[in-house]
C-alpha cells in the first residue's frame, strides 16, 4: 500500500449463480483522484462498484480501505466512509428536495446540529436552492440527477461511488454535474466513476480502469492505456477498442 | 399500421409479460378459484346448504330426566335449523352453567327443559321450559322459537296443537274455562283434520283434487311463537339499545378486512423502493440495515393504528356501537390488530418479488381470511365440519374478530380470559411473522 492509496480491490471475483460477472479484479484508488471505470455493457463495471458500496457481499477476493480489511456489507461505519450515486434517480418523488436531503443525511448520521449547513451545501451543489421545497415530481430530469449526485455526497464521505450518473440528461445539466465533480475533487474528495461515455472519462478522470468480460484489463493515465494499447496518442476511444475488442456486448 | 394488428401486437406483448411472472400469473388464476372455493363452502355450511335453513346453535340441558323430556330433546336434534348442544352422548352441563354461558358470550340461546316437563305433556298442561337468551340475537330467537314448536309437536306425537292454543289463549288473558273450550275446540278441528288427511271422510275433498295431507308441522309453523316457554334475557347492561348484532358484526369485520388490504398497500412501499433505487441507497447508508424493515413495519403499524382508531370513531358517531365505552381494551385490541396485521403485510412484501405477486397473494389471503374468519356474516350460524372449525380457527381475522366482537357485544374487557387468548394469539403470529420476514428479508434482499 502507498501512502495515498484509499482504496484496494484485490483479486475480486463475484458470480450471480453460474454467471461470473467479476473475475480477478484487481485495482487500487488514490486519495483524491477521479478514477474512471470503464467498459463495455456487461463488462462487470456496476458489480464491482456494488461490491464496494456493500450490496453484494458474497464475493472472493478482499478490499481495503486505507491499509484496512473493508466489509462495508456488515459494517455501518465502513459505509458511513462511502458515497453511493445510483444510476436510478433514488429519490422520494413526493418530498420536497429539502425533505430528501434531511432523510438522507439523518440516515447516513449527519449530526443535527451541522445537518442544515450540510443540506443548504448540499442544495448549493446541485443548484436547487431556489426549488428546495418543491416536491421532487416537479423537477426535470437534469434537476433530478443533480439532487442525485448531491444526496451521494451529503455526508462528505471519503470515497463517493458513482454508477452512471449522467444518464438521460440535457448537455447543461451534464456540464453542471461535471462542474459539480471537479468542485468535490477540488474539495479533497476521492471518486470512482463509472460510465460508457469516453469523452466524460477523458474530461473527468484522472486514472482510467478498463474492465473487459469481469476482468480489469489495464489501468492508468489516459496516455498510460494508450501506450499499453500499442497506439501512443490515440484518442481513448480508439485505444478502449483496442483494449476491449469490437464485438458486440450484451447486458447481463 | 392498421388498428387490429397494432390492437394485437399490444396484447401480446402484454400477455407475454404476464405469462412470464409465472407466480403472479398462477395467483391470478388461483384467486377466484380459491374464492369460489371458500364462499360456496362457507355459504353452503352458513345458510343451510341442501336444507335451505342456517342452523342456529342451541344449548340444551335436562332436568327432567323422563321418557317425554329425552323424546323432546331428541326431537330437537331433529330440527333442522338448530344445532343442539352438547351433542348427543355428551353429559350435558347443568342451568346454571348454560346460563353462564350466555352471560359470558360462549353462546346466545340455552333451553333448560325444567322437571316436571314429562308430566306437563303428558297432561296437556304447559311444560316447564326456560329460554336464557341473549336479546341481541333476534334472528337467532326468531329461528329458536320455530325449532322449539317443531320439537314440541314431534314430542306430542302430532296432538299438540290444542293444548298449545288453549296456552298461547290462557297466556292472552284468557280464563281457564275459556282456555279449555278452545282447548275442546281445537281438538274437534284435529280430529277433522286428521280424518281429512286419513282419507276417513272423502265426502270432505274436493272432486277431482289430490291433496296433500298437512301435518301437524305445516299448521304450526304458521306460530313461530306458540310454545309456552318462559324467557330470561341475559345481556350485558352497557351493551347500546341501538346496536343490533348484524350491526356489531359488520362494524368489526369490515373494519379488520379493511385494514388488511390498507396496510397491504403500505407494506408494498418495500418493493417500490427497490424498484425505484432508493433502496440500494438505503442499504449503502450507515443506518442498520435491521432498520428498514422495522422503520418500514412502524410505518405501516402507525397507519394502521390511526385507521382503526378513525373507523371505530365513525362507527361510534354514526351507529353508535359503543366502541369508545372503555377506550383502554379498544387501545390493547387495535394495537394488538395493528400489529399483526402488519405484520401479515410485511411479511407478503418480503416474499413477494414483484408487485403484481404481492397484490395477488394479499387479495387471495385476505379475502379468504376474511370469509372463513367471520369478518362478511357470523359463523355461528354455520354448521360447520371439524376441519373447517379448525381452518377457521387458523385464521388471523378470526381472533381479531374474536376481539373486537367481545369488546363491542359481549362488552368484555381485554382482561377477560376470551380477549387475552385473541390478543395473545395475534401477538404469537405476530412474533413468527416477524422473524419470517426479517428472514425471508435478509435472502431475498441483503444477501448478495
Amino acid at each position: 500500500m502507498t501512502v495515498a492509496e484509499l482504496l484496494a480491490v484485490d483479486d475480486l471475483h463475484y458470480a450471480y449463480g453460474e454467471r461470473v460477472a467479476v473475475r480477478s479484479a484487481t485495482l487500487s484508488c488514490m486519495r483524491g483522484e477521479i478514477l474512471g471505470l470503464l467498459g463495455p455493457n456487461g463488462a462487470g463495471k456496476t458489480t464491482l462498484l456494488s461490491c464496494v458500496a456493500g450490496l453484494l457481499a458474497r464475493f472472493r477476493g478482499a478490499l481495503r480501505f486505507l491499509g484496512q480489511p473493508f466489509t462495508p456489507a456488515n459494517d455501518a461505519a465502513a459505509r458511513a466512509r462511502l458515497g453511493f450515486v445510483p444510476q436510478e434517480l433514488a429519490l422520494y418523488e413526493d418530498l420536497t428536495a429539502r425533505e430528501n436531503l434531511r432523510f438522507f443525511a439523518r440516515l447516513q448520521g449527519v449530526p443535527a446540529v451541522g445537518a442544515d449547513a450540510a443540506i443548504d451545501g448540499a442544495l448549493a451543489l446541485a443548484g436547487l436552492q431556489e426549488r428546495a421545497n418543491d416536491r421532487v415530481a416537479s423537477y426535470s430530469g437534469g434537476m433530478k440527477r443533480r439532487l442525485n449526485l448531491a444526496v451521494g455526497d451529503l455526508h462528505a464521505p471519503d470515497l463517493l461511488l458513482l454508477d452512471e450518473p449522467t444518464v438521460g440528461v440535457d448537455p447543461q445539466s451534464r456540464n453542471h454535474l461535471f462542474e459539480c465533480l471537479l468542485e468535490l475533487r477540488r474539495k479533497g474528495r476521492t471518486l470512482i466513476y463509472t460510465s460508457h461515455y469516453m469523452e466524460e472519462v477523458q474530461r473527468l478522470c484522472d486514472r482510467i480502469a478498463v474492465m473487459n468480460d469481469g476482468r480489469v484489463v489495464a489501468i492508468g493515465t489516459r496516455e498510460e492505456l494508450a501506450q499499453r494499447a500499442g497506439m501512443p496518442g490515440a484518442d481513448l476511444e480508439r485505444v478502449f477498442l483496442a483494449l476491449t475488442g469490437r464485438s458486440l456486448r450484451d447486458d447481463a | 399500421m392498421k388498428l387490429w394488428a397494432s390492437a394485437v401486437w399490444i396484447a401480446r406483448k402484454d400477455l407475454a409479460s404476464w405469462f412470464r411472472d409465472r407466480t403472479g400469473m398462477m395467483l391470478g388464476i388461483l384467486l377466484p378459484i380459491a374464492l369460489v372455493t371458500v364462499f360456496g363452502m362457507v355459504m353452503k355450511y352458513a345458510f343451510g346448504g341442501d336444507s335451505g335453513m342456517p342452523k342456529v346453535e342451541l344449548w340444551v340441558t335436562d332436568e327432567d330426566g323422563t321418557e317425554k323430556s329425552r323424546a323432546f330433546v331428541a326431537a330437537l336434534r331433529e330440527v333442522g335449523m338448530l344445532r343442539v348442544l352438547p351433542k348427543a352422548g355428551v353429559p350435558a352441563p347443568s342451568a346454571g352453567d348454560v346460563r353462564s354461558k350466555v352471560a359470558d358470550g360462549d353462546a346466545h340461546h340455552a333451553l333448560v327443559v325444567g322437571k316436571g316437563f314429562g308430566a306437563a305433556m303428558a297432561e296437556g298442561k304447559e311444560p316447564p321450559l326456560l329460554l336464557v337468551r341473549d336479546p341481541g340475537r333476534v334472528m337467532e330467537s326468531r329461528l329458536v322459537g320455530i325449532g322449539l314448536m317443531q320439537a314440541v309437536m314431534a314430542a306430542a306425537e302430532g296432538r299438540g296443537m290444542p293444548w298449545l292454543f288453549a296456552s298461547m289463549m290462557r297466556r292472552q288473558g284468557m280464563s281457564e274455562q275459556g282456555a279449555e273450550r278452545v282447548r275442546a275446540g281445537m281438538d274437534t278441528v284435529q280430529a277433522l283434520v286428521e280424518r281429512f288427511a286419513g282419507g276417513a271422510e272423502p265426502e270432505l275433498r274436493q272432486p277431482g283434487v289430490s291433496v296433500a295431507a298437512p301435518t301437524a308441522f305445516d299448521v304450526a309453523s304458521m306460530f313461530e311463537d306458540l310454545v309456552p316457554v318462559q324467557k330470561e334475557d341475559v345481556a350485558p347492561p352497557e351493551r347500546p339499545k341501538t346496536l343490533g348484532y348484524q350491526l356489531a358484526q359488520s362494524v368489526a369485520g369490515m373494519t379488520v378486512m379493511m385494514l388488511m388490504f390498507g396496510l397491504m398497500a403500505c407494506s408494498t412501499t418495500l418493493l417500490q423502493e427497490r424498484d425505484q433505487g432508493t433502496l440500494r441507497r438505503l442499504l449503502v447508508s450507515r443506518a442498520p440495515r435491521q432498520a428498514l424493515l422495522l422503520g418500514k413495519f412502524l410505518f405501516c403499524f402507525t397507519v394502521g393504528l390511526m385507521q382503526l382508531l378513525m373507523l371505530f370513531a365513525y362507527g361510534e358517531l354514526l351507529f353508535g356501537v359503543g366502541a369508545f365505552r372503555d377506550p383502554l381494551t379498544l387501545v390493547v385490541l387495535s394495537v394488538t390488530w395493528s400489529a399483526a396485521a402488519t405484520s401479515f403485510g410485511m411479511l407478503i412484501a418480503v416474499w413477494a418479488k414483484t408487485q403484481k405477486q404481492a397484490e395477488g397473494l394479499a387479495t387471495l389471503l385476505i379475502l379468504v381470511m376474511a370469509a372463513l374468519g367471520g369478518c362478511w356474516f357470523p359463523l355461528q350460524l354455520a354448521d360447520l365440519p371439524w376441519y373447517a372449525e379448525v381452518v377457521t380457527h387458523a385464521t388471523l381475522t378470526h381472533w381479531a374478530m374474536s376481539g373486537f366482537q367481545g369488546m363491542f357485544w359481549h362488552q368484555k374487557a381485554f382482561t377477560d380470559p376470551t380477549l387475552l387468548r385473541a390478543v395473545a394469539v395475534q401477538w404469537g403470529f405476530v412474533v413468527v411473522a416477524a422473524a419470517l420476514a426479517w428472514q425471508l428479508w435478509r435472502r431475498r434482499f441483503l444477501s448478495g
